[in-house]
């Protein structure tokens, strides 16, 4: 669970970093359109991660209006999810080459 | 989001609900519009919209619940940090506790009696419906203002009664008079003392108050004068007294004359109508002297009422103002001799209906001025208390500036940071608010006796709840704000690359430190100010010539049964001689009443050939031997002799004392010796001078005095001059009072010094409050200007060094450390002389023999001031004077 929500973290903070301010439901359109629709995840379970990601000022988020005066939260990269993206970046390296071992030898 | 959203959020879950689901409806709708471009049907769109999207209740509920783990847990981190840090620097911590502690226990505590005496609305239902009814006073040519006359006759209550018709309801409660005696009417039981209070028979229907046990008063106790010998019984005197007696009904009780019988207990909680005092037994209004209740010139209560649903204060002035109007100019008909001045405030008289939320109370009129001054007054130190702790914060916050520039560098926010010194702060402000809380429970009810007379004790429910607990924690966050957030700005706005290149940004934080300073010092000198004034207006007031010797004279009121006025002349004449004659006595003699007990007699003066007088002269009945017993000296003629007494009804003038006050109005430079005069019916003749002295106050100026023989009397004031203790003065009195026989009795005891204080309660109060509040604010402001030199000197070692070095002498050296003082406290002692002058104003009726702007206040404040400030910049200036240029030059 803990890896998954690493993962999860890791892929819409790199997304993030990328692309510049974007609402939640573009963060899980350029997180499949980017894996080529090979990891479509639960668009629900995005926010709990975006959320707990602003309480640990990783991401930032304003409220804007779109076109239609309906009212849409922008999230962005603060400095310190800048760094954090190096760490959970390491951390997923080594996790998944340390996985990748376990299933070449086992 | 700042920390501030959070909090909110924390308190109020709603707008964050809103915002999760405006977010989760955002990401539906677009999914769903972009399904929708994909050719599908709306409903389709929206159908594949949710399914992608999942259980969005239960990831709302997550959302939630992360947010607000958050709060807690970054909340928990930020006290675990600040109490780190308090454990770091106990210093720091201590004296800022401690004087934040002084500060909002001071201010709780006196909150606590405002809120009793001044804001709280009596204990019954609707209060604000209750009103009370009031006139301007009349003013007697030359007297002093007063604020509102609130007493009325029982005829007038009765017109009031009918006038109002279905738009109120009237109650009449008598005044208060301290504690009066009351008996269990068994052989050999002690006279107790409780206070009593007539009410009208509607009084408890009115307010709405419920019985505890039995019944209360209605209409028909109350109905034939004398005629209603029941009683009910407060819920505090039942526990106090009959510990909460189940069988108390029927009790007898003897007050006065009458034995009355408990009919039924009050509610717990209600206390009366008069907040500062507790009524112990309520007794119907026609129990009351039977000529009070047809004498429309005895005015002996308060009129409270409470107005009838749709009914409004104008409806009831406008049905009330003829009446008054009529029994006025009935009033004028039978008085005659009233002057014009007087008669033409009765024709313009307004009845006022004031909200009588609060209820009514003598304890409010005389201490509701002062109240509010001494409140202010803790407020300033609040004030001061915060600045000092605001300098502290900032003090500290240099040595630490290169943590904060870490961790800013490392990338924390400046709200986060902002909001964890908050956190100190407030953890700061907790931890005093419980300290204060704790001193201000003991301070309160001690505050409360000293505005207590001996037999008329003041009450209040004092309990320190809710409210009282709301104000402190309201004045811990507000000082937290003050105090915080200010420093708290200033170092989280540490620059990380200056900081660490070891450059320090530190300009900006002395010119912080030295507007907190400059706060301080203006609220204290303002606060030394006025402490000054006060200490010196009750100086004044003691050394006021008060024309007799207050000191060893004790006052014993003393009572018989003997009814025929020739016995009871014999009687006075007889106990007072033997009571001189007792070892140890000096004097003894007897009076009407003593003086300084607000029972002042007056009547009109008649000169032969002359109207009456304009003014209401003091007319006052003492017996042979006053003059020398309170050593007033006699200037011409001769003191009262026994015969004297006799005088009235043999046709002969009945011979007077006046005093000088008094012959000079009258006689100007005449003698006034063997002079008449009526008072009418009564004609006097004046066979003595005395010098003047104080009736009834100490702040007028000698009022005009006649003496007069005291005749008689089953009620009088023995006044005993001796060096002994007055327990054994009352002991003597007492074996000499049962040795006269004929019921004789002592009833009151005290002393005349204590009687003069009495008067002076309301100065005692303020002096003694400004005073100490002075010396805390000095104190505080003291620590704080140390502080602040203290940084000053350590920031300047290496120029200080350099100038040592360079030949200045030691002398120089403290010079600049004392220039640099004076240079922060200037400012501060300009605006606070500006401050007290605009406070002196305000507060001028309460002092006396002090001048706005008194050179002698301003000059022991400022002198006062500058020695606490010099004992302040002396210890950093003797450090900057024995800075070695050497370890100086290596500093840093």
């Amino acid at each position: 669970m803990a890896s998954a929500q690493t993962a999860l973290d890791l892929l819409v903070l790199t997304v993030l970093g990328r692309r510049g301010p974007l609402h939640g439901y573009g963060i899980a359109n350029a997180i499949e359109e980017l894996s080529d629709e090979a990891l479509r995840i639960d668009e629900g379970s995005l926010y709990p991660a975006l959320h707990r990601m602003e309480e640990s000022g990783w991401i930032s988020a304003e409220w804007t209006f779109t076109e239609n005066k309906r009212r849409a939260r922008l999230y962005q990269l603060t400095r310190a999810g800048k760094k954090q993206v190096a760490v959970e970046t390491d951390r997923w390296s080594s996790l998944s080459s340390g996985v990748a071992r376990v299933l070449r030898h086992a | 989001m700042s920390w501030l959203s959070r909090f909110i959020n924390a308190l109020r879950p709603k707008p964050l609900d809103d915002d999760l689901r405006d977010e989760l409806a955002d990401h539906l709708e677009r999914r769903a519009a972009d399904l929708r471009k994909q050719g599908l049907s709306d409903e389709d769109a929206r159908r594949q919209a949710a399914l992608r999207f999942g259980n969005a209740t239960q990831l709302r509920e997550q959302s939630r619940e992360i947010r607000l783990s958050t709060i807690l847990e970054t909340t928990l981190q930020d006290l675990r940090y600040a109490v780190r840090g308090m454990r770091k620097s106990p210093a720091f911590a201590l004296t800022a506790i401690l004087s934040l502690a002084l500060a909002i226990g001071a201010n709780t505590a006196i909150y606590s009696i405002v809120d009793a005496a001044l804001l709280r609305p009596l204990p019954v239902p609707e209060p604000e419906r209750l009103f009370t009814l009031a006139t301007p006073n009349i003013e007697e040519p030359g007297s002093e203002p007063h604020m509102e006359r609130e007493s009325f006759s029982y005829p007038m209550y009765q017109q009031f009664r009918a006038a109002a018709g279905d738009s109120a309801r009237l109650a009449l409660f008598s005044y208060l008079w301290g504690r009066q005696s009351v008996q269990i009417p068994d052989a050999g039981a002690p006279v107790e003392r409780a206070v009593q209070q007539y009410v009208s028979g509607e009084a408890f229907e009115i307010l709405r108050v419920s019985p505890a046990l039995g019944r209360l008063f209605s209409a028909e106790d109350d109905r034939v004068p004398g005629g209603h010998p029941v009683a009910v019984i407060s819920h505090d005197y039942w526990q106090r007294r009959f510990h909460t007696d189940p069988h108390i009904l029927g009790q007898r009780l003897r007050v006065g004359e009458t034995v009355y019988s408990i009919i039924g207990v009050a509610r717990q909680g209600f206390f009366g109508v008069e907040p500062g005092k507790f009524v112990d037994i309520w007794l119907p209004a026609m129990m009351y002297n039977k000529a009070a209740l047809t004498s429309p010139s005895w005015s002996w209560f308060r009129i409270l009422g409470r107005l009838s649903q749709g009914a409004t204060p104008a409806v009831l002035q406008a049905r009330l103002q003829p009446a008054l109007r009529d029994h006025d100019e009935e009033l004028l008909q039978r008085s005659p001799t009233l002057p014009p001045s007087i008669r033409k405030q009765y024709r313009d008289l307004v009845l006022r209906v004031n909200p009588g939320a609060v209820g009514a109370s003598a304890f409010r009129e005389i201490f509701a001025r002062p109240l509010w001054i001494v409140w202010g007054v803790a407020a300033g130190i609040l004030l001061i208390a915060c600045a000092n702790v605001a300098s502290l914060l900032l003090a500290r916050s240099s040595a630490r500036s290169a943590e904060m520039a870490m961790r800013i560098s490392l990338g924390a926010g400046r709200s986060r940071l902002v909001r964890q010194l908050l956190t100190e702060s407030l953890l700061l402000a907790a931890m005093a608010g419980g300290f204060g809380w704790a001193m201000a429970r003991l301070a309160a009810p001690a505050l409360v006796a000293m505005l207590s007379r001996e037999n008329d004790p003041v009450r209040f429910a004092l309990a320190m709840d809710t409210r009282a607990l709301l104000f402190c924690a309201a004045v811990c966050t507000l000082a937290t704000v003050f105090f915080g957030l200010l420093p708290a700005w200033q170092a989280s706005g540490a620059q990380p690359m200056l900081e660490l290149r070891g450059v320090r940004a530190q300009a900006g934080k002395l010119r912080l430190g030295r507007f907190f300073v400059g706060i301080q010092v203006a609220f204290a000198f303002c606060l030394v100010i006025a402490g000054a004034s006060f200490l010196f207006s009750l100086r004044n007031l003691f050394a006021v010539e008060k024309g007799f010797d207050a000191q060893g004279v004790a006052v014993i009121e003393v009572s018989n049964e003997l009814t025929r006025k020739e016995a009871q002349a014999v009687f006075l004449d007889q106990f007072q001689r033997r009571i001189a004659a007792l070892p140890g006595i000096q004097d003894a003699t007897t009076a009407e009443v003593a003086i300084f007990e607000e029972l002042t007699i007056t009547g009109q003066v008649t000169l032969p050939g002359k109207p009456p007088s304009e003014k209401y002269e003091i007319f006052y009945r003492i017996s042979p031997g006053y003059f020398a017993t309170l050593r007033t000296p006699l200037l011409s003629g001769r003191d009262f002799e026994p015969r004297d007494r006799h005088a009235r009804g043999t046709g002969q003038p009945v011979p007077a004392i006046v005093n000088q006050a008094f012959a000079e109005r009258y006689f100007g430079g005449e003698n006034p010796l063997g002079k008449t005069f009526q008072r009418a019916p009564v004609n006097h003749r004046i066979v003595g001078v005395a010098a003047n002295a104080h009736y009834a106050s100490l702040r007028e100026g000698a009022e005009p005095i006649v003496y007069t023989p005291l005749e008689g009397g089953s009620y009088f004031a023995l006044h005993v001059r001796s060096p002994l203790d007055l327990g054994s003065v009352v002991r003597m009195v007492e074996r000499e009072a049962t040795a006269m026989g004929s019921g004789t009795r002592v009833r009151e005891v005290t002393t005349l010094e204590t009687l003069v204080g009495n008067t002076l309660l309301k100065e005692k109060l303020l002096a003694g409050i400004g005073g100490a509040f002075a010396f805390l604010g000095l104190l505080l402001a003291a620590i704080g200007l140390f502080g602040l030199l203290n940084y000053s000197v350590t920031r300047r070692t290496k120029e200080i060094g350099i100038r040592a070095a360079l030949g200045a002498r030691p002398p120089a050296l403290i010079f600049l450390v004392l220039n640099d003082m004076f240079s922060m406290i200037a400012a501060g002692l300009i605006v606070g002389l500006v401050g007290s002058l605009a406070f002196m104003t305000l507060v001028r009726s309460l002092l006396f023999g002090i001048r706005p702007l008194d050179p002698l206040v301003i000059t022991t404040a400022a002198a006062v001031f500058l020695a606490a400030a010099f004992i302040a910049g002396g210890l950093p200036a003797s450090r900057a004077a024995n800075i070695d240029p050497m370890v100086a030059l290596r500093h840093e």
